[in-house]
């Protein structure tokens, strides 16, 4: 902004309402800001023009000198997206805009809340604008962890039905093969094979958030399509042989199981391939096992988790020994 | 004593513009600045911070004080690297490698930057003046670099006047001026914004609620219009249980959260207002109706919590929406009507490493002192939930004990993460800043008490009646690593500040109840 609102005819007939910084109480206020001279004039006239409820053009150019000097400021975010919808602009060139700004502010999350209510717009977007996945595979290049865009990616899914999408299983492929510890990634695996569909409400697994479902029951499908069970383990096997003491791939298979309702003991096979005397390859394997013989052989079951705590993760002495009551108690 | 900042007299902050960096779980901000000198740079993909470090580099000459032997005291699992490592490097591995080198120095005691004498465990002591003149300072002038501050406010306010309690100091002396700082901040429409003319945002007014809190006293409580407070927050209500942070906002558990603290701290009604359109349209009839079934679709398959349903399991979710679940009823009840237990315990018991000692907040993902919190606070909530219904008396219960490493994270906390010039931080080689101070300390004050609940409750109301039956007890025991001078104060687990701080404003608003 090299031109002030002040001496800006556009803006003569709007009374800026200055910042009340509570010092008119005699107290002086605390973790005050020294803000800049040109964001204390925007922000004033933005209250101003947010006390009429203006939708304009000039209120439209406000909100994006703001959010150039102060991207966090959420009061402006929301007040924007309220004026595109409401002067109907060009959404897509709305996004482009903020393709930038994402890529400029990689943790802010106001501008992904922003996206989400412009692109939930169902007169602008029947369907997804093809660009997004490019656009978010741009965004993971940065940070391939950012909880934000997964957050967003994950509504993508949900609202324009993407589980069977080829896009979103070849990208989150993609990540993995990046880095195969990438957990963010392997949980929206999960979502697109066994999370919840568009007939029941949004959760982390099925089977939750039901009063007369016990939570024991929770990511367990009532209708499992085998094939693709299979599919699934045979790709956390190779993801787990890549890198066994990767605890993504090893939870991700235990999802799976129960989500298909069958049992840890199929893998003890496998599984013992990591666990071979002294020659321990995974913790997460002796876990595995701990799992498997605490159905019956108790005693076993005792000894993995005593392997855990002396040996292989002993800073979690206090929840081994915990695990290890639990088994003598249910003998 | 710390240097008291008194009467007008300002002054600019200590610390540079770019390092006041919350993670931004639940505060509403993300300052400008950050990141930015991490955007792509051509061969040098990590954050300098970041970097993995290449032994034998002489432009990087090893900072310790003497070679590698960690001093007396000092387990080997807090100065060796794990047992089972996989040859496959990955971008994940490179930084969980970075990290671990940047940490063992501090974690054996040897990183030149260590002030202050270390104890027969190995521990440097808490630099106690040093964290206190720094909160004191972060209470003052911020210059112009902070305007990505500016909807966080309440924010600052809150984490100093918290980390200067759990020191010791008496935030009392800040009334006025919190007074003042906030008051502008609340709408007519009810809550609080991040500033002057903010729209209310929830992360906001938990803030503010909290500072009052605080600072106590009946020209704080009532401060807060309380009738327009609950209207709102009928507002907020959505149609699948939870809360939107603001009024054409996001929805997430850091929502539910505050709401749940919010309405029960500030004892307002919960029928549902008359205009909170939405949950009057799903069949809601209160304001906690369908809450704890919407945290209940947010645990993940990995057995934790994450900030909407669908999405990865987190540590500071998983605080928000356990310490949400404790004040709906009895832990004992509520959690494992609603979470699936054994998941959950695996899940959390995980984000704990070694040797660094600290918390992660996700899977494959680094420590960082905030968990100390986030993470950390969800232990006592468990355990009481494990121990079951509370005894009668005021004597802690008998109990499934303690299923964490508190001697690590201790370490973590006194070793890692305190700043050579006041303040605490993230890691080494972070800079401080208030966020991580506040929930830094207050992890640390977890470790250091028993928390358990007795029949009794300061509330005589029904429904907010667990939430108003916490105790603390100082943990007594050889195994402490910490000093008897490096005890902080006890937090109520769940709001985060002082007992009698959450009690006196609970009390204070039933005599008063709100007119509907």
């Amino acid at each position: 902004m090299a031109e002030s609102y002040a001496n800006d005819p556009e803006w003569a007939n709007i009374t800026p309402i200055e910042l009340d910084d509570g010092s008119e109480s005699g107290a002086m206020p605390l973790a005050t800001i020294a803000y800049p001279t040109e964001y204390l004039e925007a922000t004033s006239y933005l209250r101003a023009v947010m006390a009429a409820n203006e939708m304009s053009e000039r209120a439209l150019k406000l909100t994006k000198d703001v959010i150039s000097m102060n991207p966090a400021h959420y009061t402006v975010w929301i007040y924007r997206a309220k004026i595109l919808l409401a002067l109907d602009k060009d959404i897509l060139e709305e996004l482009n805009w903020l393709n930038g700004v994402s890529l400029k502010y990689l943790k802010n999350y106001q501008i992904w809340h922003h996206r989400q209510v412009l692109i939930s717009s169902k007169t602008h977007f029947p369907t997804m604008p093809p660009k997004e996945p490019d656009f978010l595979m741009e965004m993971f290049a940065q940070d391939s962890k950012n909880y934000h865009v997964w957050t967003y990616r994950h509504w993508l899914v949900r609202h324009f039905k993407l589980w069977d999408s080829p896009r979103e299983l070849e990208d989150v492929e993609a990540l993995i093969k990046a880095d195969v510890r990438n957990n963010s990634a392997w949980n929206h695996r999960y979502m697109l094979r066994f999370g919840p569909r568009d007939d029941v409400p949004d959760a982390g697994m099925v089977n939750a958030g039901n009063a007369d479902i016990s939570p024991e029951e929770k990511g367990r499908l009532p209708v499992v399509d085998e094939d693709s069970v299979d599919a699934e383990l045979k790709y956390a096997q190779e993801q787990i042989l890549r890198a066994p003491e990767n605890r993504s791939s090893w939870w991700y298979a235990r999802g799976v199981l129960r989500a298909a309702g069958r049992g840890l003991g199929e893998w003890e096979e496998f599984v013992g391939r990591f666990v071979d005397g002294n020659v321990v390859k995974s913790s997460h394997a002796v876990e595995w096992l701990a799992d498997v013989y605490g159905e019956g052989e108790k005693g076993k079951a005792v000894e993995m988790l005593t392997m855990l705590k002396e040996k292989y993760d002993p800073i979690r002495k206090n929840y081994w020994d915990y695990r290890i009551q639990q088994l003598g108690e249910v003998a | 004593m710390p240097p008291i900042i008194a009467g007008r007299h300002k002054r600019k902050v200590r610390f540079p513009a770019a390092n006041l960096q919350p993670p931004n779980i639940i505060s509403t901000p993300a300052p400008a600045q950050q990141r930015q000198s991490q955007q792509k740079r051509p061969g040098n993909k990590y954050p300098s911070p970041l970097k993995p470090a290449k032994s034998g580099n002489p432009s990087n000459p090893p900072r310790m004080a003497s070679p590698q032997e960690p001093r007396p005291g000092i387990p080997a699992l807090f100065t060796q690297p794990p047992p089972i490592r996989d040859p496959l490097v990955t971008e994940t591995i490179e930084l969980q490698d970075a990290t671990l080198e940047k940490c063992l120095d501090f974690l054996k005691g040897l990183h030149i930057s260590q002030k202050g004498s270390f104890n027969a465990s190995g521990v440097p002591a808490l630099q106690r003046d040093d964290h206190i003149a720094y909160l004191y300072d972060s209470l003052e002038d911020y210059p112009e670099g902070f305007v990505a501050m500016d909807a966080s406010r309440p924010w600052m306010v809150y984490w100093a006047l918290a980390g200067l309690t759990l020191l010791g100091e008496d935030p009392t002396r800040f009334r006025e001026r919190v007074l003042g700082t906030l008051r502008p901040m609340q709408n007519p429409t009810g809550g609080f914004g991040g500033g002057h003319g903010q729209i209310s945002h929830l992360a906001g007014s938990y803030a503010a609620v909290l500072s009052l809190a605080l600072v106590g006293g009946e020209d704080a409580f009532s401060l807060v219009d309380r009738e327009a407070m609950w209207r709102w927050l009928g507002r907020l209500k959505q149609a699948d249980g939870g809360f939107s942070v603001t009024e054409g906002g996001e929805e997430d558990v850091r929502g539910a959260y505050c709401a749940a603290t919010i309405i029960s701290l500030l004892d307002l009604p919960l029928a549902l207002p008359h205009d909170a359109k939405k949950a009057r349209e799903a069949g809601f009839e209160t304001l906690t109706d369908g809450l704890a079934e919407y945290l209940s679709r947010c645990q993940s398959f990995e057995g934790g919590i994450s900030g909407s349903p669908g999405v990865e399991a987190h540590g500071a979710y998983a605080f928000c929406a356990l310490a949400c679940l404790s004040m709906l009823g009895p832990p004992e009840e509520t959690i494992p009507r609603h979470m699936n237990i054994p998941l959950l315990l695996s899940w959390l018991s995980a984000r704990q490493y070694a040797p660094e000692g600290g918390f992660s907040g996700r899977t494959n993902k680094l420590v960082d002192g905030c968990y100390s919190h986030w993470v950390g606070g969800c232990w006592p909530l468990l355990q009481s939930a494990l121990d079951g219904k509370p005894q009668p008396s005021g004597t802690p219960s008998t109990t499934v004990g303690n299923l964490y490493s508190r001697e690590g994270l201790d370490r973590y906390i006194l070793g890692c993460c305190q700043s050579p010039r006041g303040g605490l931080r993230d890691k080494p080689g972070k800079s401080p800043d208030s966020y991580h101070t506040c929930y830094v300390l207050t992890g640390l004050s977890a470790t250091q008490h028993h928390h358990y609940r007795t029949t009794s409750s300061i509330t005589s109301s029904e429904k907010f009646a667990s939430a108003f039956s916490w105790h603390s007890s100082p943990v007594r025991g050889e195994d402490n690593v910490y000093d008897k001078a490096d005890r902080l104060v006890a937090f109520h687990p769940l709001y985060v500040i002082p007992h009698q701080a959450a009690a006196n404003m609970r009390l204070w608003c039933e005599a008063q109840p709100v007119a509907t």
